[in-house]
């Protein structure tokens, strides 16, 4: 087959697939967003034509870049083009950013989630279905922008620079590719608007993937955008425990702790930590009140198990251990 | 290909018989802290071993050089390879879009000429 390039032509295969999207009322709009402009043009985000049916690389690429990362669609070609598919897949592509020590973020699925985004300067990486029956056209295409007044979203898209496509068009063929957004984020960088669970969620994917000084950069943001939950505690505790830096894990449990009395994980690997330390009687009197609060929940088998761990490890208190 | 799988995984669940689950580490993850995964849940899903063994064969049925397939899935989350598994040839594969608009501008050509239609109305 011919090489094919995704560009001027998927903005008619776009014209003729998807006419008669006939809404009233503008569907762009920013109000009730506090202090949300009306135009954003981020004309500084790089753009890598597509060539073949490599969207994915080109489209990652380009947020990559956006991020402080010289890379080219070459690069990531052997990292998330797949021959047989002559595409790339979601899950790779966020794989590829963790590689390089970058945080995906998936976005809410709103509207409103992809413009806060825009405001705050970050181009947000999208998925678009422009095809239709045998022929679905999965597409990846880059958001740079919008302007309320026209109704329009900017895109670097296939071999588009800068393509301006109707508000209603765009969010149709993003709804049915069930609207995944995401935005590529340095370590530490927060989103637009950022949501606690959704953002722990993709900082424990790039420690997932031993990635653990930039989840350790994420978490510690984290803690510091919502200064009064314990789960970034937590989690630093967690990554301090993988290192081995026992210290620093049982001061974030205990800051956890100090956050969130009721929290069974933060007793239970405090306990833990302890153990490590051969504070045993310690140990055991973090354990008895996680167990307490553990109950018959979902975390009680997981301290069980680390009470056993406790039971098996006697009665040794190393000097310097806190008092139980 | 379902088939294999079905042994495959019989095959894991025999082995596991009467064998303790694989100890956990005491240490209560973030993810789990946060309620984002339950044992449940990843007890009715498919072993890591086994998504990370489906995987790599469909990576390498569809052209992925073989230097590479470990790096590629080294980069996975577990919940990422067990969405893969068995998926990766109906996942949405963002970039065939050019085949679409070929294909169908293509047929608009073919409906034009033999005048079946009547939209390309600015050539001569």
């Amino acid at each position: 087959m011919d090489a094919v390039r995704c560009g001027h032509v998927a903005v008619v295969l776009a014209l003729v697939l998807i006419t008669g999207c006939a809404s009233t009322g503008p569907v762009l709009s920013v109000s009730g967003q506090g202090a949300i402009p009306t135009r954003v043009d981020l004309e500084q985000t790089p753009f890598f034509p597509q060539v073949e049916y490599q969207c994915g690389p080109s489209a990652l690429a380009t947020v990559l870049s956006a991020s402080g990362l010289p890379v080219t669609p070459a690069d990531l070609v052997p990292e998330v083009y797949l021959p047989g598919r002559q595409g790339s897949l979601q899950p790779e592509l966020l794989a590829s950013a963790r590689r390089r020590d970058r945080l995906p973020y998936q976005l809410p699925p709103t509207s409103d989630a992809i413009i806060a985004q825009l405001a705050d300067r970050i181009p947000v990486l999208v998925l678009q279905k422009l095809g239709a029956g045998p022929w679905p056209g999965w597409h990846y295409a880059v958001v740079v922008g919008y302007d309320v007044e026209s109704q329009v979203f900017l895109l670097r898209s296939g071999t588009e620079r800068r393509l301006e496509v109707p508000a209603a068009r765009f969010l149709a063929t993003w709804d049915r590719a069930d609207r995944w957004a995401v935005v590529v984020l340095q370590p530490g960088q927060m989103p637009g608007t950022a949501d606690l669970s959704r953002y722990i969620e993709a900082a424990a994917a790039l420690e997932a993937v031993g990635r653990i000084d930039a989840a350790g950069i994420a978490y510690r943001a984290a803690a510091m955008q919502w200064p009064r939950d314990a789960l970034p505690r937590l989690a630093l505790g967690n990554v301090a425990l993988t290192r081995g830096d026992f210290a620093a894990a049982e001061s974030e449990y205990r800051q956890a702790i100090e956050l969130d009395r009721g929290n069974v994980a933060a007793h239970n690997n405090l306990a833990e930590v302890l153990l490590r330390r051969r504070c045993v009687s310690a140990a055991r009197s973090e354990l008895e009140i996680a167990k307490e609060l553990a109950g018959t929940g979902p975390l009680a088998a997981a301290v069980a198990d680390t009470a056993a761990r406790v039971l098996a490890s006697g009665n040794s208190d190393e000097q310097g251990c806190p008092a139980p | 290909m379902f088939k294999r799988l079905t042994v495959l995984v019989s095959c894991v669940a025999i082995l596991n018989l009467g064998s303790p689950l694989v100890a956990q580490a005491a240490v209560i993850g973030t993810l789990q802290a946060a309620g984002q995964s339950s044992r449940a849940a990843d007890l009715s899903t498919i072993s890591s071993a086994l998504a990370r063994h489906e995987v790599r064969e469909q990576m390498v049925a569809f052209g992925v050089e073989p230097a590479q397939v470990e790096a590629r899935i080294a980069a996975l989350t577990e919940p990422e390879l067990r969405t893969l598994a068995g998926q990766m040839a109906d996942m949405p594969a963002g970039g065939d879009a050019l085949a679409v608009i070929g294909i169908v501008f293509l047929v608009l050509l073919i409906l034009e000429a033999v005048g079946v239609i009547d939209i390309f109305k600015k050539f001569p």
